[in-house]
């Protein structure tokens, strides 16, 4: 399109994807070494591939996994439940004071989902401790609905936006009160938003460490992502554990990313953006 | 955005009629558009913009070890002058910034290289390779970071590869002189695939004839780029410029899982001085006062930013 040799695209192209594919065969390659293995030689690739590591990381982490399940589970409900009536709210502009209100709370997302979470997690510890909540997964939940809520409206808005007028007016004429034009009207109009960002919040509070390591200070009750977080800063790594690990912290990814790879994408990248 | 979706439904504003004072009252709640967002502003207000006023309270305040749940004693300005005087602060904030070229350079040139390149190629390696990098993108950063770990180890991969044409192993997370840029260029590696698809995008955008007119007078991929393509771009560039900078001042995970900050305080990045100094001295006071230097310098950043999101998808 621009003047640039076809072949030197393909090179490029080749180039690249052996620099992003190869890190993401290691973590594979590496969690299918037995201890021995990759002690001896860590970066062979003809050796006889072994479950027993995989095996013994997931059995040991089962309660992690547990613990991951549950944060992830809650957080997406909570985001979702909140979340849409408030994206429904600044979606809908009926008055012109109405739109000075949402003018002013788009504003406010985007503050928020511009502070770092090294840095909101400092008075957030503080907080939780004054209600007796640090070392409770209650406390890590509420945590990343803090953290997710923004995203979530900001992303889900442009769904609700994309129902036609018409429908509410129909509604209308039909008599039904708001909560029924919610209910029967809305949700069921936005159930592929809800599925894209109910994934994403899934996916991201699956992979929150920041919170969960500062939150829950004892190791029987982490999470998958935090025994990850704390494996990479153990002295003595053992490279094939940690990849058993790494795979398990992906895991919802690669489920959403096969089978709805193209709104993954494109909700994750409007998140980035927005 | 159509006019039938702007203007007021004069029906949607008719209170619903109600039988009894608790009716009406929550009939109102969920007729009005502002009854549908009082969940959510109490939920942020509580775990989002007050704990922001709490981090400015601590920064302002004597807070440690013992006096984390309060109260807390006011000292003005003491943190924020102790911090902004402090050496190792300022190397912090020297490597943020060395942090954020590394990105800028690697996500905007090999960014725009990559996606002309890509635009130019319609084969299937071309659409297999984005495919990678937006899986790779769209991992936790803790689980890239902790496969570089292992790829940069002494005995790692990349030694491995090095020691086949004789380059001897290269200490690259815990030599003093190569950490900062092996971490940044770790994360440069996660985030180009978000530049990439954003470049890409862009050029899409681009009016064809324009780039044919281009092609015709003979202008070459540099040519066509400087007088061209770039100038046509420069609010997407602007954008993305300001959220690179933005990622690079969150550079947390990549130097927690890889280097803890380490060796030394080479790779101690703002915010992870802010979280060691709170969660390993507990000095939660000193701790907030870098918090809130460093939020400045991103409400700094980031106007421009919002400003134009705001007028292009705002309303």
């Amino acid at each position: 399109m621009i003047g640039i040799g076809k072949r030197l695209g393909q090179v490029v192209a080749f180039g690249l994807l052996v620099v992003y594919l190869v890190p993401l065969a290691w973590i594979i390659v590496t969690s299918l070494k037995s201890d021995e293995q990759v002690l001896g030689a860590p970066n062979s690739i003809s050796f006889t591939p072994t479950l027993s590591v995989l095996r013994d990381v997931f059995g040991d982490a089962s309660s992690a996994i547990w613990t991951s399940t549950r944060i992830a589970t809650a957080t997406t409900l909570i985001v979702l439940a909140i979340g849409l009536p408030a994206a429904y709210a600044v979606a809908r502009i009926p008055t012109p004071g109405w739109r000075r209100v949402v003018t002013a709370a788009m504003a406010v997302l985007m503050v928020l989902q511009m502070v770092p979470q090294p840095m909101s997690v400092i008075p957030l510890f503080s907080l939780l401790a004054r209600w007796g909540l640090v070392g409770t997964i209650t406390g890590v939940v509420l945590a990343d609905v803090a953290l997710l809520l923004p995203f979530a409206i900001l992303l889900l808005r442009p769904f609700v936006m994309s129902i036609p007028e018409v429908l509410y007016e129909a509604f209308d004429v039909d008599g039904a009160n708001a909560v029924q034009r919610f209910r029967y009207l809305v949700i069921p109009m936005v159930a592929n938003g809800l599925a894209t960002v109910g994934s994403i919040v899934f996916i991201l509070s699956w992979g929150e460490f920041i919170y969960a390591t500062t939150f829950l200070t004892e190791q029987s009750k982490l999470p998958v992502s935090g025994l990850l977080a704390r494996q990479t800063n153990l002295y003595s790594v053992s490279w094939n554990r940690m990849m058993a690990l790494a795979m398990l912290t992906s895991l919802p990814l690669v489920v959403v990313f096969v089978f709805a790879q193209k709104r993954l994408v494109q909700g994750l990248s409007a998140g980035a953006v927005k | 955005m159509s006019a039938a979706s702007t203007s007021p439904s004069s029906a949607s504003l008719q209170p619903v009629p109600s039988r009894a004072g608790r009716g009406r009252r929550w009939s109102a709640l969920t007729q009005a558009p502002w009854g549908y967002l009082v969940p959510a502003v109490a939920v942020l207000g509580a775990l989002s913009i007050y704990p922001l006023i709490q981090l400015v309270r601590m920064a302002l305040s004597d807070v440690g070890p013992t006096t984390v749940v309060g109260p807390w004693e006011f000292t003005g300005l003491t943190n924020l002058k102790d911090v902004w005087n402090d050496r190792l602060f300022r190397e912090s904030f020297r490597a943020t910034a060395y942090f954020t070229v590394v990105l800028l350079i690697i996500d905007l040139v090999i960014g725009y290289i990559a996606a002309a390149m890509l635009s130019s190629t319609s084969s299937r390696a071309a659409s297999l390779t984005l495919r990678v990098m937006v899986f790779v993108w769209a991992l936790p950063p803790l689980v890239s970071g902790s496969v570089w770990k292992f790829l940069l180890a002494g005995n790692g991969l990349v030694n491995e590869i090095l020691g086949l044409v004789g380059i001897g192993p290269v200490d690259w997370l815990s030599s003093p002189d190569l950490a900062l840029l092996s971490v940044s260029l770790v994360a440069a590696w996660a985030s180009l695939p978000f530049s990439i698809l954003i470049i890409h995008g862009g050029m899409l955008a681009l009016p064809r004839d324009v780039l044919e007119a281009a092609q015709l007078d003979g202008a070459g991929f540099l040519k066509a780029s400087r007088f061209v393509i770039l100038p046509l771009m420069k609010p997407t560039l602007t954008v993305l410029t300001v959220l690179i900078i933005l990622y690079a001042f969150r550079s947390f995970d990549f130097v927690y899982v890889m280097t803890l900050g380490g060796p030394g305080t080479e790779t101690t990045t703002l915010p992870y001085l802010a979280y060691d100094t709170a969660f390993k001295t507990f000095e939660f006071g000193t701790a907030a006062a870098i918090a809130v230097i460093s939020m400045l310098v991103i409400v700094v950043v980031s106007i421009p930013y919002v400003i134009s999101v705001r007028r292009e998808a705002a309303l």
